[in-house]
């Protein structure tokens, strides 16, 4: 059931070290990228429907024709900020198949025209970050990267420093320029980012890094895995009560109950599933009813009232308390708000203090009305997606296991 | 009591100037350095990153307070961090919290973090900075016991 197109290198020993890169076929998209004119290659990269892996999915070709058709000096920032519950498949390519982004990174810079590159990583994965800076160095040394280079390209490896909203593409680079992680209001229409005023392009790590097999083998060599309006593979992440928890490279498409079992071994010690999130906690939980229907793509769960997010699944088994699931969650949106906006800002301790109530069975009818009246007060007028997102997992945990909540109700 | 970036650092920072097309960008790399040299970062750190990166020191201290990794008070144990987010929960996180500050909040201190990226090793916790996953109360006795 794994389809290995990224994470192909995983589990061969010292695939970090350049050595053992060559040797399993790292740099070898190079020659097809530079037969290439840069125009070319991006046409190739939105044939190959490579959609944003980074949670949102939005077409990565598109986004890089927006940066490649301005003039003058350019970047490119690679999005490890990785914070997303759930979420753990980035530092498996930074830790075990860097030189696989870094071969990624200098075909993206090639393609919008970009020779500055920065990879922001979360300040916890420092010794993941580590292994990347290595792999960098050695990749100067071998002339991929810097003046030397056939295509000159400089990467600097930028540290966070504990801020889940940092992953905010907008948020991200106010970071980068050295200030506190707040994302910016959004253009009305389309547009790149901008770092210290110069058009930017943000990816994902994962996005970047499926970028050299699409370069080798052609556009339809993509779209051969997947569905239609969701191409390739992507690092599915599997957490909480399961067998085999860890990072699974799978075609998009492929039933989750069938994942669970087959790749995560199942419910933890046989126990019934109750539920799952199926994308990172941002996304809103499917009862097991749904998770046996649910197909891992965009569109499918869209359909079935959730999304796919960053594809990291976290299974809850038939004893889990929704309430405490809940409270958990609801406790992260409320340590992790950035604090511009009132209605996040406030509206995430209110629903966070007022769980307490449910956890301590003290809760009335008015603990439910508030938690529904502030769920709604936090969608749709606020900067970024972080309150709207909170919304819908409220509304999800209340739609589907009401029943839970009112047993809470003294 | 001044602040200067030692030897090493200052080669370092004339380094980093030359990958930032801004010296404003400097600030979190930095901020990181004082506090890999001092083991917090002091006012005398901010006034001259301050001149380093030619920003008002309020900004520097607005930014240092930001990050939660930033440390503006000097430790005096070693730090114990346990993820509580919820795969880590759904895994016993809370028993793990439970037996650190039991067994071992005199020598270290623990602290409670949200989600590390590491859920597939959950329960999960880090000792120094450095990942420790699929925790047992056995194995972080012998870990923490051990250093
Ligand atoms: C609150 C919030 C947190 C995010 N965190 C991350 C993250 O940790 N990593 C990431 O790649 N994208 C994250 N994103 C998405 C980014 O804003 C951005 O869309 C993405 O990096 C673009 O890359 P992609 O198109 O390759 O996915 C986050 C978005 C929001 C609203
Ligand atoms: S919605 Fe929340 S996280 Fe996003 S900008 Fe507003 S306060 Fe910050
Ligand atoms: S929930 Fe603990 S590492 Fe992700």
């Amino acid at each position: 059931m794994q389809t290995k197109i990224v994470s192909k290198n995983f589990e061969i020993p010292h695939a970090n070290t350049m050595e053992v890169a060559l040797q399993n076929g790292r740099y070898s998209s190079l020659g097809k990228l530079f037969s290439h004119t840069p125009q070319e290659v991006i046409d190739i990269i939105k044939a190959s429907n490579l959609r944003g892996k980074g949670g949102g999915g939005a077409p990565a070709g598109a986004k890089w024709q927006l940066a490649s058709d301005y003039e003058g000096k350019k970047y490119l920032v690679v999005n490890a900020d990785e914070s997303e519950p759930g979420t753990f498949k980035d530092r498996q390519i930074i830790s075990k198949d860097p030189h696989l982004l870094i071969e990624g990174i200098i075909s993206t810079c090639y393609a919008i025209g970009s020779n500055t590159s920065y990879v922001y990583v979360r300040g916890e994965y420092e010794e993941f970050s580590d292994i990347l800076q290595a792999s960098i160095d050695e990749a100067y040394a071998k002339n991929f990267l810097g003046q030397s280079a056939k295509y000159p390209v400089e990467i600097t490896v930028h540290r966070g420093a504990g801020a889940y909203i940092c992953g905010e593409k907008s948020a991200l680079l106010e970071s980068l320029e050295g200030n506190r992680g707040h994302p910016r209001l959004k253009p009305s229409s389309p547009e790149p980012e901008f770092y210290f005023g110069e058009p930017t392009l943000v990816n994902n790590v994962e996005t970047i890094a499926s970028v050299p097999f699409i370069i080798e083998n052609g556009a339809e060599a993509y779209t051969a895995y997947g569905t239609d309006c969701s191409s390739g593979t992507l690092l599915f992440a599997i957490s909480g009560h399961v067998e085999k928890p860890g990072v699974y490279e799978a075609e998009f498409g492929v039933s989750m109950w069938e994942y669970i079992e087959k790749l995560g071994g199942g419910v933890k010690g046989g126990k019934k599933l109750k539920a799952v999130i199926p994308g990172g906690a941002s996304t809103p939980i499917l009862p097991a009813h749904l998770v046996m229907e649910a197909k891992l793509d965009y569109e499918n769960l869209k359909s079935l009232g959730s999304a796919l997010g960053t594809g990291g699944m976290i299974v809850l088994d038939e004893d889990a308390s929704m309430v405490k699931v809940l409270k958990n969650l609801l406790r992260f949106y409320h340590h992790e708000s950035c604090g511009q906006c009132t209605p996040c800002r406030e509206g995430t301790s209110w629903v966070d203090k007022t769980l307490d109530k449910f956890i301590a069975k003290t809760a009335t009818k008015k603990d439910l009305e508030v938690l529904k009246l502030v769920s709604k007060s936090m969608n749709g007028q606020t900067i970024c997606v972080f309150a709207p997102a909170a919304s819908g997992v409220i509304d999800g945990f209340l739609k589907h296991f009401e029943a839970e909540f009112l047993e809470c109700i003294k | 009591m001044s602040f200067s970036f030692n030897d090493e650092n200052s080669l370092k920072i004339e380094h980093l100037a030359k990958r930032y097309p801004h010296k404003k960008a400097l600030l979190l790399p930095l901020l990181w350095l004082a506090q890999k040299q001092e083991g917090f970062i002091s006012d005398e750190a901010m006034t001259r990153i301050s001149e380093i990166s030619q920003m008002p020191f309020m900004h520097i201290y607005s930014v240092a307070t930001f990050y939660t990794m930033f440390k503006l008070q000097k430790k005096s144990k070693r730090v114990v961090e346990v993820c509580r987010t919820l795969s880590c929960e759904l895994s016993g996180s809370e028993a793990i919290k439970k037996h650190l500050l039991e067994n071992h909040s005199d020598t270290y201190e623990i602290v409670e973090v949200e989600c590390m990226g590491a859920c597939g090793g959950a329960p999960m916790c880090t000792l120094e900075g450095k990942y420790i996953e699929n925790v047992t109360p056995q194995m972080l006795d012998e870990v923490l016991n051990a250093n």
